[in-house]
């Protein structure tokens, strides 16, 4: 029999797969990117809001009140997304959203061959970096790479990088704040 | 005076007054016509006689009724004074085994003194000497403690110093690198690290 995390993990990989088969369908690889986009987008939103995540999930509504209320609320986006958010929203699986979100990720990887990879710079990307950088993770990822380009002037400079829940910081703050935390532990050094 | 010695003075005087109230009873003898020659020392026996009967009798009554009350007036004089000689003697004796007993007390209370005082001194000395130890050691203590703390404070201070100097100098970078790095230099930067970055394989 099996156990209520073997039927969780089920739905988290049945709803991503679900999702990516539908967006492959209909919009291909860009189509499948667009989606990955917009789900990131919304996990983002329901971890900033307590209030429209307690709403998805909440159990005194009925299941046709949940699913209306993801329609309403997610209503700009993807199509195939909020079909698959409202049958969630319905059965009260909103809670799985970031668990599917993961495994999205990594069906993009195991059935496309390709490996999304989030860049954050504070300029533009020319193509010769796009070329270094794809050339670099498509190696080191043993797939197809895209880049998803975000500008952040907040990091100060140089660059970073995260594809399939690892991440690459080489920002001008962190390293920053290396050395702050370096000059502020070297105590004993300051004997006159 | 005890009351049978009184009675028998009274006795004796009264033998003396009899004797004398006979030898009176006579005048007549006693004023007899003169004499001559040996005559005048030799006793008159108109007078030996009644003086001899009186001397005899007043003998007898003294011996009868003086002799004994003299002697026993002496006999317990004399037993008074043996006894008061045997108290002296006894007082004496006992004055003397009490001052010898408290001269020995006295021997044993000055030792016992002695050994007081001996023995105050000696924990004096030991409860100064703790004393000064323990003073000793909440000093050195103290000044540990002080050492401590001042070496704390200059280590504090010498990193809040050092803290906020790191912090003024990442923010002069941090200003310096956003405005007055072009975007070809950014560029250029980012094209390094991603040479030097780890790589995603890396764990």
């Amino acid at each position: 029999m099996p156990t209520n995390r073997l039927v969780e993990k089920e739905k988290v990989v049945t709803y991503a797969g679900a999702l990516l088969d539908a967006a492959n369908q209909m919009g291909g690889q860009e189509g499948v990117l667009e989606i990955r986009d917009e789900l990131e987008q919304i996990v983002r939103i329901m971890r900033q809001s307590i209030d429209l995540t307690e709403a998805l999930s909440e159990v005194t509504y009925s299941p046709e009140q949940r699913a209306a209320l993801v329609r309403s609320v997610f209503a700009e986006c993807n199509p195939v997304l909020v079909d698959v958010l409202a049958v969630m929203a319905e059965r009260g699986d909103m809670g799985l959203l970031n668990r599917v979100c993961a495994s999205f990720e990594d069906q993009i990887t195991e059935k496309l061959n390709v490996t999304v990879v989030d860049v954050t710079t504070v300029v533009e990307l020319d193509d010769h970096l796009r070329q270094i950088i794809t050339q670099k993770t498509s190696a080191e990822l043993g797939t197809d790479v895209v880049l998803r380009e975000h500008i952040d002037a907040s990091i100060l400079g140089g660059i970073l990088m995260s594809a399939n829940g690892t991440y690459i910081d080489a920002s001008v703050k962190t390293q920053l704040e290396n050395a702050r935390t370096t000059l502020k532990q070297t105590v004993d050094g300051g004997e006159c | 005076m005890i009351p049978g010695a009184k009675k028998g003075m009274f006795k004796v005087g009264l033998t003396a007054a009899c004797a004398s109230a006979l030898s009176f009873a006579t005048p007549a003898l006693a004023f007899a016509e003169e004499k001559s020659g040996i005559d005048v020392i030799l006793p008159d026996m108109n007078e030996f006689i009644p003086m001899l009967v009186a001397f005899i009798i007043l003998v007898i009554i003294l011996a009868k009724f003086g002799w004994p009350i003299f002697d026993g007036i002496v006999k317990r004089r004399d037993e008074a004074i043996k006894d008061s000689l045997k108290k002296s003697e006894d007082a004496r004796i006992e004055s003397e085994r009490l001052l010898e007993e408290y001269r020995k007390q006295l021997a044993d209370a000055k030792s016992q003194a002695a050994q007081i005082i001996a023995d105050a001194k000696k924990t004096g000395e030991s409860v100064q000497a703790d004393i000064e130890n323990k003073a000793r050691m909440e000093a050195d203590n103290m000044i540990e403690k002080a050492k401590a703390a001042i070496d704390s404070e200059r280590k504090a201070a010498i990193s809040e110093l050092q803290g906020a100097a790191a912090d003024l100098s990442i923010s002069v970078v941090a200003r310096l690198v956003g405005e007055d790095l072009s975007d070809d230099d950014h560029r250029k930067i980012i094209e390094r690290y991603v040479n030097e970055a780890g790589s995603f394989n890396a764990n």
